[in-house]
C-alpha cells in the first residue's frame, strides 16, 4: 500500500462571527490520501468543504491542526508549488489566451520560455483543447473554460490536484461529458485528486473513496470505499453497487440536512 | 431588371455600413437644421451664423490669415500638459489608495473635497498663486482631469475579481507578479474609461483657464469673440473645441482597441 501523500491532522478553521463569538466552519478533520488516489468530499451546502480545500491550498490559514504533503508540513502560501487548484468559476484571466492562461503558473519558475510553452501545449492537448491555444476565454464555452482551468492546474505538475466543484456551473449534459473526460485525464496522469462536490452520483462515478461531511461545523461523518472497478463509464451508474451506495450517501446527507434545520435553512 | 439589381446593391451597402451611414446622416441633418435655423428662422448674423459661414471663416483663419494656429497650439499644449500630468499623478495615486488602507484613509477626505468643489472656484486662487502664465492654466486642466483618472484607477484595482487574487496565491505568485500580471491588466479598462471621462473635463478646464487673463488659446478666442459680438469667430472657436474632443476620443478608442484586445466590443 502506497504511503500517504496528503495528510490532514486535526485540521480546523473558525472565524469571528457577527456577535463576536467564534464561528466554527469545520473542525477535527483527520484525513489521509494515498498517492494516486481519487478522493471526493461530499456534504450538505455550507458544510465547509470548499473552505477546507482552500485551507489545504494555503489560500486561507487554518485555525488549528496540520497539513502534511509527502510528510512535510505545509505553512501558508509561501512554500513550493505542490498543489494545483481547479476553481469553481474557471478563474481564467480574460486578457490572456488559453495558452497564456495555462502558462501563468509556469512563468518565473526557471523554465525556458520554449520549454514552458511546450508544457502548456501538452496539457492543453491532454484536456482536448489543441487548436484553441490562441482563443480568449470569452471565445470558449463553459466546458472548454473548465478544461483550460484544469490544464492550468495540471501544467505546474503538482503532486496533488484540488478541485472545487469544477462542474457545478455547467449544464447537465456538459457536466456528464466533463466527468468522463476527467476519468480519462485522471487515468492518464495518475494524479492524486481531492475533489469537492455536492453531487453524489458525480462523487461515486469518479472516486476511489468518498468522505461525507456533516453539517456545520463540518466534521467527517463517514468514509466509503467505492466498490466499482475501473475503467468506468456512464454504464456504471446502473450497476447495483452504484445505486446502493448512492442511496446510502443520500440518506446520510438527508440526515445531516435535517439535523441542520431542514431544507429551508439551506 | 437592372433597377432591381441596383436596389439590392443599395440595400446590401446599407446593411454592411448601417452604423456609419446613421452617423453621417445624423451629422448631415444637424448641419441642415443649423443652416435652416440660421438662414431662415433667426436670419440675424449677430446671433447665429450658418455652418457654411463658420466653414468659410475657419478656412480663412487657417489658410489665409493663419490666425487660428497660435490659439490651437496654445490650447493643445495646455491640455496635453494638464492631461498627461493627471495621468502621471492620478494612476499611481489611485493604485496606492487601492493597495494601502492607510493611504486610502489619508487621501480620501481630500479627494472627496477637491472632487466636489467646483473647479471654476479654484481658478482665481490658482491665478493668484501661479500667475497668468501656463502654470495656472495647466493646473486648472489638471484639477479637472486628475479625479476621474484617480478614482477609476482606484476603483479598477479595488474591484479585481477575488478569485484572481486567490489564483495568484494558489500559483504562489510573488507580489510584483500579482500586480503586473493580474491587478494591472484587470484595472486597465477602468483606467481607460477614466481617461475618456477626463477628456471632456480637461477641455472644459482649457476653456475656463483661458478666460482668465490669457492672450492666446481657443478659450481666449471664444471669450474675446463673444465680447466683441464676432459670431463667426465665436463658432469657429467652439467648433475647434468640439473637434479636439472628437480627435481625443478617437485616439483613446484606438488605444483601447490595442490595449484590451480581449474585449469583444468597446463603447463607440
Amino acid at each position: 500500500m502506497a504511503s500517504a501523500i496528503l495528510e490532514l491532522k486535526n485540521l480546523s478553521r473558525e472565524v469571528t462571527g457577527r456577535n463576536g463569538e467564534p464561528f466554527v466552519i469545520f473542525r477535527g478533520i483527520n484525513l489521509s490520501v494515498r498517492d494516486g488516489e481519487f478522493v471526493s468530499i461530499v456534504g450538505p451546502s455550507g458544510c465547509g468543504k470548499t473552505t477546507m480545500l482552500r485551507v489545504i491550498n494555503g489560500l486561507i490559514p487554518p485555525s488549528g491542526g496540520q497539513i502534511f504533503v509527502d510528510g512535510r508540513e505545509q505553512k501558508g502560501a509561501g512554500g513550493d508549488l505542490l498543489m494545483g487548484f481547479v476553481f469553481q468559476g474557471a478563474a481564467l484571466l480574460p486578457w490572456r489566451t488559453s495558452l497564456n492562461n495555462v502558462l501563468l503558473g509556469l512563468e518565473g519558475r526557471g523554465k525556458s520560455p520554449a520549454g514552458a510553452r511546450e508544457l502548456a501545449r501538452k496539457y492543453l492537448d491532454l484536456v482536448g483543447l489543441s487548436g484553441f491555444e490562441q482563443h480568449y476565454p470569452h471565445e470558449l464555452s463553459g466546458g472548454m473554460q473548465q478544461r483550460v482551468n484544469l490544464a492550468r492546474a495540471l501544467a505546474i505538475e503538482p503532486k496533488i490536484l484540488l478541485m472545487d466543484e469544477p462542474f457545478a456551473a455547467l449544464d447537465a449534459q456538459t457536466r456528464s461529458f466533463m466527468q468522463l473526460e476527467l476519468l480519462r485525464i485522471w487515468s492518464q496522469t495518475k494524479k492524486t485528486v481531492l475533489f469537492v462536490t455536492h453531487m453524489i452520483a458525480e462523487a461515486i462515478l469518479l472516486s476511489d473513496r468518498i468522505v461525507v461531511f456533516s453539517h456545520r461545523p463540518g466534521t467527517i461523518r463517514e468514509e466509503f470505499r467505492v466498490p466499482l472497478p475501473r475503467p468506468r463509464d456512464m454504464e456504471v451508474k446502473s450497476d447495483r453497487r452504484f445505486v446502493e451506495l448512492e442511496n446510502t450517501l443520500w440518506k446520510l446527507i438527508e440526515e445531516e440536512v435535517k439535523a441542520a434545520g431542514g431544507f429551508a435553512k439551506l | 431588371m437592372a433597377s432591381d439589381g441596383g436596389m439590392v446593391a443599395i440595400v446590401g451597402f446599407y446593411r454592411d455600413n448601417s452604423r456609419a451611414i446613421h452617423k453621417a446622416l445624423s451629422i448631415l441633418c444637424g448641419l441642415v437644421l443649423w443652416h435652416y435655423l440660421a438662414a431662415v428662422v433667426v436670419a440675424d448674423t449677430a446671433f447665429l451664423v450658418s455652418p457654411l459661414t463658420v466653414v468659410s471663416k475657419a478656412y480663412e483663419m487657417l489658410f489665409v490669415t493663419g490666425e487660428l494656429y497660435p490659439h490651437l497650439f496654445a490650447s493643445s499644449w495646455i491640455f496635453l500638459y494638464g492631461y498627461l500630468l493627471s495621468i502621471v499623478v492620478g494612476v499611481p495615486l489611485g493604485f496606492l489608495m487601492a493597495l494601502s488602507p492607510a493611504v486610502r484613509d489619508y487621501a480620501h477626505p481630500w479627494m472627496t473635497t477637491l472632487y466636489t468643489t467646483p473647479r471654476i472656484a479654484f481658478a482665481p486662487v490658482l491665478l493668484l498663486w501661479l500667475g497668468i502664465g501656463a502654470g495656472s492654466k495647466v493646473a486648472i486642466v489638471f484639477l479637472g482631469c486628475v479625479f476621474p483618472i484617480l478614482i477609476n484607477s482606484y476603483y479598477g484595482m479595488r474591484v479585481v475579481d477575488r478569485e484572481f487574487v486567490e489564483l495568484a496565491r494558489s500559483l504562489r505568485m510573488k507580489r510584483v507578479a500579482l500586480f503586473r500580471k493580474i491587478l494591472l491588466p484587470a484595472s486597465l479598462p477602468f483606467i481607460l474609461s477614466g481617461l475618456r471621462l477626463a477628456l471632456g473635463r480637461g477641455l472644459t478646464g482649457v476653456a475656463i483657464a483661458e478666460w482668465f487673463g490669457a492672450t492666446a488659446g481657443l478659450g481666449y478666442l471664444v471669450y474675446f469673440a463673444g465680447q466683441t459680438l464676432n459670431v463667426p469667430v465665436l463658432f469657429v472657436g467652439v467648433t475647434a473645441f468640439g473637434l479636439m474632443g472628437i480627435i481625443g476620443f478617437e485616439i483613446l478608442r484606438k488605444i483601447e482597441d490595442l490595449a484590451t484586445p480581449w474585449k469583444t466590443s468597446h463603447p463607440r
